[in-house]
């Protein structure tokens, strides 16, 4: 399998973290709108993501529009695995330092 | 949509925002357009909505979403592609457009190299293409045969009307046979200003045996070959010019040498491109001057019958010629000499064309080895991102394939900058070269010539880009993985650059071998003795209307009173009048000597003819060897006189002095002329071909030679002779006003011109050679300077060890200097071999000229050297210290 981008792998991170919906992704991973929506649409395309319309008894009281959300698959789980992994031997192999929970 | 809920500040906000997602949604496919858009007005409504959840609206909040909201155009593009299906191959573009946007330096170096390659190739190759390839602009012209006329001692002579005639009456093989003059000028008056034009007499089948229909108009009726018809076709050029397009123009008489002739049709565009005549009369057969066997003056175009051959057509004229042979004494030995017309137009030039196309694209391979070479230095620089794009999971193939966009890239990027180039070096040769090259009016860039270079831009991305696609294929990249961010980089690349230098520096060696011969050669044509001193002369052509000047006194007359009045300008120094100008051709005819009357025509001599007057050898400066010079007691009253060439003086009385022999020439009747002088022999048909025999006679007589009714002035001046053309012109208005002056030049400039076609093809060669020079350099130095700046470890290690710089320096030049000998031997086989090819062209030089070959030799070692120079004093300031340290 083809290891995920730097970009989809923070996003399906960010999903699989419950981090739903793409403005809060955007504030989870710090990357830009332009980057995070065209993400989220391949990563559906590819199925490692679902994506699902907020139901209207939730909409309906607070007379707002829907609002989209993601949720990651078995298959996006996996893939999601797979690539930490390799990122991870990847570092070893550069030999960058396996990376503390605080830096400095 | 509701937004009921939001306060005044945030609906603001809201209301921005949603502007900008509608105006991306645009580019959204519409299938998705709606989803697309509910899903930005869900998240910005919320948003908005906390924004204005505390009762105040945050500023800084507000404008990070408005920020946030632009990211809907990049997310609409994504929607778009991802619609179009992204396929690998776009991907690899993507990239690779990137890459060179990143790197605009060295996309530049490339294109600019590439795109000076393949301009020069497109331009090239336009023009073999037009002059070469394409058929001749008429119908079907593969049937066209050109025919000369053919006797004993030439074969493209011309041909009788009557026997003409015959031909065309006899014949079975032509499905039509037509006829025409060349080398005709008539005077067009009528309006101000008197125009000498090319004209042609012409049977009436030759428009229609040629396939051409007449632009306006019609072309001649066959009963306009018999009696006097007073009709006149012009060109498409001429109607334009002189009658502004109008078509009244048809109908109306215009005065052509003095007498009215009606203008029945306007020929089309396209034959002023191929036959420089502006002016169609008929042949009127069965007068006085066109049933005469021996005088030959029509040149044959036919058309050959479906199925027939040209060497079926030749046998078959042939067995005519014999039976004409038979019937009239004067055709002994006259035949016809059949030849492709297509052969005819081209002329020599093909193999010239063929060996600049060679050599250009040579040009372009040595351009293609230093592209390859930046390349694979650029390869080895980006071994990292290879291997991390390999570790990423990109396979070797991908990579391989990534290589060649690129490089595709690159080579579709220089195609299109190639052929503006091609487009502005073709306007650059139209421009000096109209008249150098047949067809050149031709010549232009049409969808072959595109093809064709859209054709090399593909196989050069395909050349140069294979050398580092294989590179990267073959490598090692665990290797390469390991040194990445290291100082000490792998060599991989620097032998197979050595190669490349190698080769470079070969075809480089060739090229130049080339360009040095052809110079010499053009050096040796330029200082050829011409037998007369071209230096401060303006020459002009002067032809005198025939209705007005019909008697020989008149002429006379004309010329003594014109040639006073030009020797009166201030700053002549001598004037003189002659119907054979050097360099501008002229006609020949038989003779023989007193009392050696031969048994046939066939076995007469034959020497070119040339009338003068008296200031004549003076003026031109032609060297008096034996006896004197034609002067005013030389009338036509009394006995003839002539005054011949000395290789003809030689060639008839080797063992004695030709002066006072008399000599007995045919011009028309028999003419008998005593030599009283002698002359150094004159290379009237240009530096390149010997000097004819010549004989001159004085205007004075009036039976000698061909009639003065055009004659060209010569005016030897003080300074530029340029400068008095404007008073010739007026000498000659206030003595004839009717009368036009063409062909207005200094001799220098037409023996300038005489060579110009070996001069372009010697220029675009010495051209062609410098830039491959240059681009073999230039390769040696990028080597060298890379070789050295990956070893400087190796090099401060050699100092620390010892190592005392001019050691160091002589090893960096001896490692490139090896390549330049390698090349030059390499080369020196293939300019032996491929000089042969020029042999033809080459003037008094052999294709092995030693010294040729000795100095181009030391020049390619030198420039060598150069380049060796830099990288070899950068490698012996390498640092010892610094290469410790990394150790």
């Amino acid at each position: 399998m083809k290891p995920l981008s730097p970009s989809s792998l923070a996003v399906l991170s960010a999903v699989s973290r419950s981090v739903r919906h793409g403005f809060d992704i955007m504030d989870a991973t710090g990357l830009p709108s332009g980057t995070v929506y065209p993400v989220l649409g391949r990563l559906e395309r590819d199925g490692y993501v679902r994506s699902k319309w907020e139901s209207q008894t939730i909409t309906q009281p607070e007379k707002r529009p829907p609002r989209r959300y993601y949720e990651i698959t078995a298959s996006g789980a996996r893939a999601l695995a797979e690539s930490a992994e390799h990122y991870r031997t990847l570092g070893t192999r550069l030999g960058l330092p396996p990376r503390r929970s605080t830096a400095k | 949509m509701t937004d009921a809920e939001l306060s005044a500040g945030s609906r603001t906000v809201y209301a921005r925002c949603m502007r900008i997602v509608r105006a991306a949604s645009a580019l959204v496919p519409e299938r998705r357009r709606d989803e697309w858009t509910r899903e930005w007005d869900g998240e910005l409504w919320y948003r908005a909505s906390l924004l204005g959840r505390s009762g105040v609206t945050h500023r800084h909040a507000a404008r990070r979403l408005v920020l946030r909201s632009v990211g809907a155009v990049p997310h609409a593009i994504w929607a778009l592609t991802d619609e179009m299906r992204v396929d690998p191959m776009l991907q690899d573009l993507k990239y690779a457009l990137r890459g060179i946007v990143r790197r605009p330096a060295f996309a530049a170096l490339v294109i600019t190299t590439l795109a000076l390659g393949i301009g020069a190739n497109t331009a090239m190759f336009s023009i073999v293409h037009s002059v070469l390839l394409r058929p001749l602009p008429y119908d079907r012209p593969e049937e066209l045969v050109y025919m000369y006329g053919a006797f004993r001692q030439g074969n493209q002579a011309s041909v009788s009307p009557p026997d003409y005639l015959d031909y065309r009456d006899r014949n079975s093989v032509f499905s039509s046979l037509a006829g025409r003059t060349i080398y005709g000028t008539a005077v067009i008056t009528g309006s101000d200003d008197p125009e000498r034009v090319r004209s042609s007499i012409a049977t009436a089948n030759f428009f229609a045996t040629l396939g051409v229909k007449p632009y306006r108009g019609r072309v001649f009726l066959p009963e306009e070959e018999h009696g006097d018809h007073a009709v006149a076709i012009i060109s498409y050029g001429l109607w334009q010019r002189r009658y502004a397009g109008d078509a009244r123009v048809i109908g109306t008489t215009i005065p052509i040498d003095g007498r009215p002739h009606t203008v029945i049709g306007i020929m089309p565009p396209m034959l002023d491109r191929t036959m420089d005549v502006q002016v169609w009369s008929p042949i009127p057969f069965n007068t006085d001057g066109t049933s005469v066997r021996r005088f030959h003056f029509l040149r044959l175009i036919g058309r050959l019958k479906p199925g027939v051959t040209i060497a079926q057509a030749q046998r078959h004229m042939d067995d005519i010629a014999r039976d004409l042979a038979a019937q009239y004494p004067e055709n002994e030995s006259w035949h016809l000499n059949l030849q492709p017309y297509r052969d005819v137009v081209i002329g020599g030039v093909g193999p010239v064309l063929m060996v600049l196309l060679g050599a250009v694209g040579v040009v372009l391979l040595i351009a293609c080895g230093n592209v390859a070479s930046l390349l694979l230095a650029r390869a080895s620089a980006r071994s990292g991102e290879m291997a991390v794009r390999t570790a990423l999971g990109a396979g070797r193939g991908r990579l391989v394939r990534q290589l060649f966009t690129e490089s595709l890239l690159l080579g579709v990027a220089s195609g299109v900058a190639g052929l503006i180039i091609g487009h502005y070096l073709l306007v650059g040769v139209r421009a000096v070269g109209d008249g150098m090259l047949p067809r050149m009016a031709e010549v232009e860039i049409d969808a072959t010539v595109l093809a064709f270079t859209f054709g090399i831009s593909l196989l050069t991305s395909l050349v140069f880009g294979a050398a580092p696609a294989l590179h990267t294929a073959r490598a090692d990249l665990t290797g390469m993985m390991k040194s990445v961010g290291k100082a000490s980089a792998t060599r991989v690349g620097v032998s197979t650059r050595g190669l490349l230098v190698v080769a470079q520096v070969a075809l480089s060696f060739v090229l130049l071998i080339g360009a040095g011969l052809l110079a010499r050669s053009l050096w040796q044509l330029q200082r050829v003795e011409t037998g007369f001193d071209p230096s401060r002369v303006l020459a002009a052509e002067v032809a005198l209307p025939s209705v007005r000047y019909n008697d020989r006194a008149a002429i006379q007359g004309f010329w003594n009173q014109f040639l006073d009045r030009v020797r009166a300008i201030p700053g002549v120094e001598s004037a003189a009048a002659t119907t054979l100008f050097p360099l501008r051709g002229g006609g020949d005819t038989y003779f023989y000597i007193e009392g050696q009357s031969p048994a046939s025509d066939a076995l007469k001599m034959n020497a070119v003819v040339s009338t003068v007057t008296d200031d004549y050898f003076s003026t031109m400066r032609t060297p008096l060897v034996s006896g004197r010079v034609f002067n005013p007691s030389d009338r036509g009253t009394g006995a003839g006189v002539t005054v011949i060439s000395q290789a003809l003086a030689k060639r008839l009385f080797p063992d004695g002095s030709a002066i006072g022999k008399r000599l007995v020439v045919d011009f028309g009747k028999p003419f008998t002329a005593e030599i009283i002088g002698v002359v150094a022999d004159v290379r009237i048909y240009g530096q390149a071909n010997d000097a004819p025999d010549l004989m001159y006679f004085t205007y004075r007589q009036p039976n000698a030679g061909f009639g003065i009714g055009v004659m060209n002035l010569a005016a030897r001046v003080r300074r530029d002779p340029d400068a008095i053309a404007p008073q010739v012109r007026a000498a000659l208005h206030a003595v004839d006003a009717d009368v036009p002056l063409s062909a207005v030049q200094s001799v220098e400039s037409i023996l300038y011109d005489s060579v110009s076609g070996e001069r372009l093809r010697t220029q675009l060669f010495v051209g062609f050679a410098g830039v491959a020079l240059l681009l073999a350099v230039v390769g040696l130095y990028g080597m060298l300077a890379y070789s050295v700046t990956q070893r400087s470890r190796e090099m401060g290690i050699r100092i620390a060890l010892g190592a005392r710089p001019p050691v160091v320096f002589r090893m960096v030049i001896r490692e490139g200097m090896a390549l330049v000998v390698v090349g030059i031997v390499l080369g020196l086989g293939g300019a032996l071999a491929a000089t042969r090819l020029l042999t033809a062209q080459l003037f008094a030089v052999k294709p092995t000229d030693p010294a040729v070959f000795v100095f181009v030799a030391t020049a390619l070692t030198l420039a060598g050297l150069a380049a060796c120079v830099i990288p070899a004093r950068r490698a012996t300031k390498a640092d010892p210290m610094a290469a410790l340290r990394l150790e």
